[in-house]
């Protein structure tokens, strides 16, 4: 009666009789399993029953029938089969498709190189040529518009600096408008680097208090005005946090990002102190003909979702001898940029002769974006 | 059992002290690594090509020599004898139609300024120093310096003002007329050229910083 099988029983196997013990190996106490039983074959019967063991039904089986009648178990039957569909679909969508055009095929053949591409610090400078390659052309696959990328590495005898004069800034904001047309921002978050914070005059640079998205007539009466962005650190926090090193220093002094390589932690953003790192939530949209088509490959190229983005002093202008956007749109010359390293340029003049200082000194970060007044 | 309690954390302490060195090769501040590394910078970037098309000239006041934009050519009725043929006494006739309608003196108070201030009588294509000395309206930064003494020393060092074009020498910076227009020089008010609603929009919700 126990044994019967009731759907409602919980069978925890609580009224399984103990089996007593017996000599047998298979367990079984009652029925008869034959292994003291077996007789002794003759040689000529092992070999048969061998062989006949082994490929005793292809020898009656014909070839057709020897490949697509075998037996097997289930589950080698389903992971065989599975396999099989995957290389198939792999194929399909690969470049060796049979049912892509050229053009299908060649962005297929670029995806795949791009996807396994090391990490940029590590290629020598025809890997970087050959990734900025590829990058063009599958931007102009995609869209049939080109664009020009450079991997321009850092020149030699070159450390850039900024200083910001806080007695010239009116909070006109023409370099968070300059620097969004140029570095391809996300227009539909409005994502800007440039921060401009307006503060009451007398209480110091309180920044819990400055509105840095004001809109009235400028400059404001009993207010003062200055601004913050990425201050590219020599000693910097978000570099040491990266759990990938998707973003270093580089020997110019400039702290970039590769975008390929960003995992999207935002390990790194939490790590500056200056807020100077932005993230991507969503696909970074910008209209065709506002896109920046000079670009280079750790600056102003397209980002994608899910990746962190900041400014790095307009790397692809500062690198061909040019002053970032911010520098040059600002109308009261308030912002200065140049070589640290070169005794004449203007920048050293401004931190030997006029009174700099930087924000938060005291955590050791090192930045390289001095403030002074007139 | 207090002796290895003590000998743990003399372990400890010397760990320490071996792995808070800085790395070899990197600065304690970005200054130390200035002055380990200056050099004057003889590299392949020149701004010479981003200042083709503008006419330059070079100037050295005290220790700097550097490059400014020549002014003679950019004003549009230069040369101002063409019209001021006479001396300016002569051109007080009440008969004669009122030049230079449109511009109004924003710059000091009539006790400290007026045309003649700057303007040159005797030879109308040139200004005047406080000394009645000629100065060339290339060089009218030399005129401006007599009483903004101290923006001329920020200029000539290159923390007031702002380049042509690009951070590599040849060094050429904007003079004070390119950006200040001599009548009246000051900035006026405007509105910002940015707004950003998203963040307005995310203030509200209570979601920024």
């Amino acid at each position: 009666m126990s044994e019967k099988n009731k759907w409602y029983k919980l069978n925890l196997g609580l009224n399984r009789n103990k089996k007593t013990a017996t000599t047998c190996g298979c367990g079984n106490s009652e029925g008869n399993c034959n292994s003291k039983k077996e007789k002794k074959l003759s040689e000529q019967e092992f070999y048969d029953s061998a062989v006949d063991a082994s490929i005793g039904d292809e020898r009656e089986k014909d070839g057709f029938d020897q490949v697509f009648d075998v037996s097997m178990d289930r589950r080698s039957a389903f992971k065989k089969l599975t396999a099989s569909l995957l290389i198939g679909a792999g194929a399909i969508s690969s470049c060796t498709s049979v049912i892509k055009s050229d053009e299908g095929k060649e962005k297929a053949q670029i995806d795949w190189e791009e996807q396994f591409k090391g990490n940029y610090k590590l290629m020598t400078d025809e890997e970087k040529e050959k990734t900025v390659n590829r990058l063009m052309r599958s931007y102009e696959l995609r869209t049939g518009k080109n664009i020009s990328m450079s991997s321009k590495n850092a020149e030699e005898d070159v450390l850039f600096g900024y200083a910001f004069n806080i007695s010239k800034c009116q909070g006109y904001m023409n370099c968070v408008s300059a620097c969004v047309e140029e570095n391809n921002q996300d227009r539909k978050s409005q994502k800007q680097y440039i921060r401009i914070h307006e503060m009451k005059d007398g209480e110091g640079f309180n920044f819990n208090t400055a509105d840095d998205n004001y809109y009235h007539e400028v400059p404001a009466e009993g207010h003062f005005y200055m601004g913050t962005q990425c201050f590219h650190c020599d000693n910097p926090p978000c570099v040491e946090v990266c759990p990938v090193k998707a973003t270093w220093r580089e020997d110019d002094g400039i702290v970039v990002v590769d975008y390929d390589w960003c995992v999207g932690c935002r390990y790194c953003m939490a790590a500056c102190p200056y807020d100077g790192r932005r993230f991507n939530w969503t696909k970074p949209e910008v209209p065709e003909e506002e896109i920046n088509k000079n670009q280079h490959y750790l600056g102003n190229r397209m980002r994608k979702k899910g990746v962190m983005e900041k400014c790095t002093f307009c790397i692809q202008r500062s690198r061909q001898g040019q002053n970032p956007a911010c520098v040059e749109a600002c109308p009261t010359g308030a912002r200065i940029f140049g070589n640290l390293l070169d005794p004449s340029s203007t920048i050293r003049w401004v931190l030997e002769n006029k009174k700099v200082f930087r924000l938060k000194e005291d955590l050791g970060t090192e930045p390289k974006f001095w403030y002074f007044m007139d | 059992m207090k002796d290895k309690h003590l000998k743990y954390f003399f372990l400890t302490m010397l760990l320490m002290v071996l792995f808070s060195c800085k790395k070899e090769g990197e600065y304690h501040s970005v200054t130390d690594k200035i002055k380990a590394e200056q050099k004057p910078y003889h590299g392949k970037l020149t701004s010479e090509d981003l200042l083709t098309g503008t006419d330059l000239i070079k100037i050295t006041e005290g220790e700097f020599t550097f490059l400014i934009p020549e002014r003679k050519g950019q004003i549009k009725s230069y040369e101002c004898i063409e019209c001021h043929s006479k001396p300016f006494e002569k051109k007080k006739n009440a008969n004669l139609k009122k030049a230079h309608w449109n511009i109004a003196l924003k710059h000091a108070n009539s006790d400290i300024m007026n045309c003649a201030t700057c303007h040159n009588e005797n030879d109308m294509n040139s200004l005047k120093s406080l000394t009645n000395q000629k100065i060339d309206i290339n060089l009218s930064y030399k005129l401006c310096s007599q009483c903004h003494s101290s923006q001329f020393n920020d200029w000539k060092g290159g923390a007031h003002g702002k380049k042509v074009a690009g951070w590599t020498p040849p060094r050429a910076s904007k003079t004070c007329v390119n950006c200040h227009n001599p009548h009246s020089p000051s900035f006026e008010k405007r509105w910002p050229v940015q707004f950003n609603t998203q963040k307005g929009i995310e203030r509200n919700d209570g979601l920024g910083h």
